[in-house]
């Protein structure tokens, strides 16, 4: 043979080579959209019908708190439940325990008005904005919202909203919503809401925090996850609102494809040196 | 100052806060004394809050003494940058500051919010999104199976890829249920003592600070 | 105008940032710092944000009744010693209030929500009229055990003369079931990593680049001349 398995195995393994691949595939849906149909797994059923079960009109608190790199994961979550959560008339008090969450909040307003159209600020929703403190600010807006900040993420006195006197304390709240990029998050709530509180819990999260978090639905901790950009996707197809989810789910398709044919490259040429007993 | 003020009231200080904080989510007297307890309770948790948030505004001064350490070492080819770095973020703070002064809310300050929104926000993306390239390299190079715990990794990891995507539902609808057996049954109990883990790793600091044996929070030596 | 701007400015930082993973170049280094400044910047803004909300606004508010306030805000303060040589041991004073109530707020819930809740969810019926869920109960058992002892009881029995006892071999299958099952739930974290990864990627794409190809066309020119340029100087050594 002209070229011995190393040196083949060293060409395909190009760095350069490899992201170039990785780039063609990610733009192929762009110029040839694919329009491959999603299957609605079980688990994003289940965040569908407990949400569509809940009482109109109840109290939802939702930590918004993820970073801007999340936003393709976690922003088609959120966009989905909360449009979810407003057509059931539920009342949502939007917090965030990460520096970068109230800019992600704001961005999603501005990208998705007609979530928030026909609903009154104040009354229907509010925004609190950033609490530092971590795991004393999960705890703190637990015991009393209006204990904690004295005003909004826009600089209304809190005690001017008509929605944080209704609902100000975890009890109140039906259910608590988590969208969230880190990990250390999920823990504060299942510790500061869920443990003293039962306050019901559903985390919208990054896919690779997925795998880790669920002990938490096994024991009875969180209700169910939403997990990655596929979980926002099937959300949107259940609610009928298609966005940033559905939009990337053919991308999804044919980058995973080159993955996968990586995959599968890479371990042919291992096992053929390896089998030839060429030194690699 | 004597070691006292230095170490000891310091970390009794930290181990005085734990005793009393979980007693007073445990103890229960009667109703009136819960309420003054639960009072006190929250009042260090407000405190906390607020200590944290000037925590995090030291944390951004550390970053400017750096890079201003930077330019003092005189490296003409890091000088620019780093004073990108410092005039950007002093530019930040004080258009937040303007904003506090003028009472109009942080985020909605223009200035700030173009900083942030044209600035910060595809910068932070970007370099997270950075990762991708070197999954596809890993992709290629390290996702072998040259054992059997590789290949069980790899096989499930094939699954699970094939079950988020459409691109698996058009090849076999079965890949969306398997993959979330795969995360429900073995994948949960394989990360469960990792939870319980964290909870015991947590307990043993908090022990670990009450008996005053653990000192790294305090940084230097004396 | 400005707009035109923004939207270029956006898809050159992105596109400069990327460029890193084909060689370091300057447009990369400045994209870098730009984002260290602006993060750096925009955490003390919101950080000053949430002091307001917390301390700042209660205090103007009424003054009288909030004047204790004024104690977490010297306390925070007190973080300012640490760059001193002679004071910094006064900085241990906010590290250890702040440290402390964190550390306690986890403290005391986490042997119920990390531990006992975590048990309880492993006591399951091992016989069940439904061989399916028989099958889950048992997997969840046994995977949550081995993994458990290979993660928290790692002492292996010694070998005595070469020949393994039979608490050896037990053990050794007990260690060999749990990294078997962490093997799966590795496999399973394995591939929504690489969801996310390209899902930061292609969200990039879709919201900063694709939708405006002239701006990053002229982007990845430039970034394609500074490569050029720090190749040839890496060659000039």
């Amino acid at each position: 043979m002209g070229i011995s398995l190393k040196r083949l195995d060293t060409i395909i393994g190009t760095r350069q080579l490899l992201y170039t691949l990785l780039i063609i595939f990610t733009l192929i849906p762009m110029f040839f959209p694919l329009r491959l149909p999603i299957s609605i797994s079980a688990r994003t059923k289940k965040v569908y019908s407990y949400i569509d079960n809940l009482k109109p009109g109840s109290y939802i608190f939702i930590d918004f708190d993820y970073d801007p790199a999340g936003r393709g994961e976690i922003e088609p979550q959120a966009v989905a439940t909360m449009k979810h959560l407003f057509d059931k008339n539920c009342k949502l008090v939007i917090a965030s325990l990460g520096t970068t969450g109230p800019v992600m909040f704001e961005i999603m307003r501005k990208t998705n008005p007609d979530i928030f159209a026909g609903k009154e600020y104040g009354k229907d929703w509010v925004n609190i904005g950033y609490v530092a403190g971590g795991e004393s600010a999960a705890a703190g807006l637990a015991r009393s919202i209006s204990g904690t900040v004295a005003a909004d993420a826009y600089g209304n006195p809190i005690g001017n909203l008509p929605l944080i006197k209704e609902a100000d304390k975890a009890e109140q709240f039906a259910l608590a919503i988590v969208y969230t990029t880190g990990t250390d998050t999920l823990y504060y709530f299942v510790r500061q809401w869920f443990t003293p509180y039962k306050v019901p819990l559903i985390m919208g999260i990054l896919g690779v925090m997925g795998p880790a978090a669920e002990p938490f639905v096994a024991a009875g901790q969180a209700v169910e996850l939403l997990v990655g950009q596929v979980a926002g996707a099937e959300y949107e197809v259940l609610v009928g609102r298609p966005g940033i989810g559905l939009g990337a789910m053919d991308a999804q398709s044919t980058s995973h494809a080159i993955i996968l044919i990586f995959i599968i490259l890479g371990n042919i040429m291992f096992w053929s040196v390896r089998l030839r007993g060429e030194k690699r | 100052m004597s070691v006292v003020w230095r170490r000891t009231i310091p970390q009794l200080l930290v181990a005085i806060i734990l005793v009393v904080m979980t007693a007073l989510y445990f103890l229960y007297i009667d109703k009136t004394t819960k309420a003054t307890l639960n009072y006190w309770d929250g009042l260090l948790i407000n405190y906390s809050i607020v200590i944290a948030a000037m925590a995090a505004i030291v944390g951004g001064v550390d970053l400017a003494r750096y890079h201003v350490s930077l330019i003092m070492k005189r490296e003409r080819e890091q000088i620019p940058f780093s004073l990108i770095t410092i005039i950007l973020e002093v530019v930040c703070v004080i258009f937040a500051f303007y904003a506090l002064a003028t009472g109009v809310p942080i985020l909605t300050q223009p200035q700030f919010s173009w900083i942030y929104l044209n600035l910060q926000v595809p910068t932070s993306s970007a370099m997270y999104s950075i990762l991708v390239f070197y999954v596809a390299s890993a992709a290629y190079r390290t996702f072998r199976a040259r054992n059997p715990p590789a290949l069980l990794l790899l096989i499930v990891g094939v699954i699970v890829m094939l079950g988020n995507t459409s691109l698996g539902f058009a090849i076999w609808p079965g890949f969306t249920p398997l993959k979330d057996w795969i995360m429900t049954v073995p994948n949960a109990a394989g990360y469960r003592p990792i939870v319980i883990g964290v909870g015991l790793g947590t307990i043993i600091l908090g022990l670990r600070l009450i008996l005053r044996k653990e000192v790294t929070w305090m940084g230097r030596r004396d | 105008m400005i707009e035109a701007i923004q939207i270029w400015l956006s898809a050159a930082l992105v596109i400069w940032i990327w460029s890193f993973v084909y060689k370091d170049n300057y447009l990369y280094r400045l994209a870098q710092h730009i984002f260290l400044g602006a993060a750096a910047g925009y955490s003390i803004g919101i950080s000053l944000d949430s002091l307001n909300k917390t301390a700042l606004v209660p205090l103007a508010k009424s003054p009288t009744t909030n004047m204790h306030l004024i104690i977490p805000i010297i306390i925070g303060l007190l973080f300012f010693f640490k760059y001193s040589r002679r004071y910094y041991w006064v900085a241990r004073y906010g590290v250890g209030i702040a440290l402390a109530v964190g550390t306690a707020l986890a403290f005391r819930t986490a042997p119920m929500a990390n531990i006992i809740r975590q048990v309880n969810a492993v006591l399951l019926p091992l016989w069940t009229p439904d061989p399916v869920k028989t099958l889950n109960n048992w997997i969840h058992v046994v995977i949550t055990l081995s993994a458990l002892v290979y993660f928290i009881f790692t002492v292996t029995p010694r070998v005595v003369e070469g020949r393994p006892t039979i608490t050896y071999r037990v053990y050794d299958a007990v260690l060999r079931i749990g990294i078997y099952g962490m093997m799966v739930a590795f496999g399973a974290t394995l591939a929504n990593t690489i969801m996310t990864r390209l899902a930061f990627f292609i969200s990039m794409n879709i919201q900063y680049l694709q939708p405006y190809p002239l701006e990053s066309l002229s982007a990845i020119i430039l970034v394609a001349i500074a490569i050029l340029f720090a190749m040839r100087r890496a060659r000039a050594g």
